[in-house]
């Protein structure tokens, strides 16, 4: 989709690029979010004791909300040994929100209004929850693939890869679809009436920025916690 | 689970089959102009209209009845505030599927 202006495009080597000026905007957030993150960890190590929290509003604030909010999730969906994954579900669910979030300023593309970007985030998914699935059940997770009854495993074999290559296809577009659709009509509503009436598709944007980033948190999630489960 | 699964197959299906429909009539545009311009107009709308009326009902049932169900028992928002997104995700993924075969037509424009 043609943008307007964008303020990487100001910028040297990648100005007249867009797939080059969205690369940079996803190096540029996992910039951003590692040196918070860094912040963050230092603060930590550095006070006398953690568990109190800072005086003032900060990084550090936002980013035990946010896992603890996460853990409680994924605690309902997995049970227990759901920490053991909170890294890779923790990451997405942040970088793929501020992804989102930067779509809603002025002048910035969102980098997940590009297929690839999510398709990544998707793949890495995917190879992670069978490799989890692997590492839990050894080749019987293999089972899982085999339906319930043995004389229809064939069958249900098939139907079942499919299945599960249709799950990273699904994450990817339902981001893509989201992000781009909900940046287009806010492009297109401020060239429509440029004051006032975009606000309440920002407020429409930050909450559909929100809930994506949770539902590719959460389904990742459910994939990882239906590759682990034990059946009883 | 199953129901969602046999849909997104059946739009799997006829994503795989639809390809070589798509590239037929990308070759004739090339040859005879303007109809069949316009008829993937036609069919970029509908595909996009089409997917957003059905999950448009899709969605107010599942809103309806968790809303209902809110009603009866409000202690239960909290346990069905992820199971309610995470329907009404799978349910909005068709759409978006739709979303992007009209703009896949988009482009063929």
């Amino acid at each position: 989709m043609e943008h307007g202006f964008t303020w990487f495009s100001l910028l040297p080597f990648i100005a007249d690029d867009p797939e080059r000026q969205l690369i940079f905007t996803t190096i540029f957030i996992a910039a951003v979010l590692f040196i918070i993150s860094a912040k963050v960890f230092n603060s930590i190590k550095k006070s006398p004791n953690p568990l109190i929290p800072p005086k003032k509003l900060s990084f550090q604030n936002f980013f035990e909300l946010v896992i603890q909010a996460t853990v409680n999730i994924m605690k309902d969906i997995i049970g227990h040994h759901a920490e053991k994954y909170l890294p890779l579900i923790g990451s997405l669910f942040v970088f793929i929100l501020f992804c989102n979030l930067l779509g809603l300023i002025p002048g910035f593309l969102p980098p997940t209004s590009n297929l690839y970007t999510n398709g990544a985030c998707a793949i890495i998914v995917f190879l992670y929850y069978n490799y989890q699935g692997f590492k839990e059940h050894g080749i019987k997770y293999l089972k899982h693939f085999a339906g319930p009854l043995i004389y229809l495993a064939p069958l249900m074999f098939v139907i079942e890869i499919i299945s599960h290559l249709f799950r990273p296809f699904s994450l990817m577009v339902r981001l893509y679809g989201n992000i781009s659709g909900d940046h287009a009509v806010l492009a297109i509503f401020s060239g429509l009436v440029p004051l006032v009436v975009p606000v309440i598709f920002l407020v429409l944007g930050l909450m559909v920025a929100l809930i994506q980033a949770f539902v590719f948190a959460t389904l990742s999630t459910v994939y990882i916690g239906l590759a682990v489960s034990h059946e009883h | 689970m199953r129901k969602w699964r046999t849909a997104v197959m059946v739009i799997g299906l006829m994503l795989l089959i639809s390809s070589p429909v798509f590239a037929e009539e990308g070759a004739a545009g090339a040859a005879d102009g303007s109809m069949s311009k316009g008829l993937i107009g036609l069919g970029a709308g509908l595909a996009i209209g089409l997917a957003a009326f059905g999950g448009g009902l899709g969605q107010g049932r599942a809103a309806g009845s968790s809303l209902e169900g809110i009603a009866r028992n409000p202690g239960a928002a909290d346990k069905m505030f992820v199971p309610y997104i995470l329907g009404l995700a799978f349910i909005e993924s068709l759409v978006l599927y739709a979303f992007v075969i009209a703009f896949l037509l988009r482009t063929k424009m």
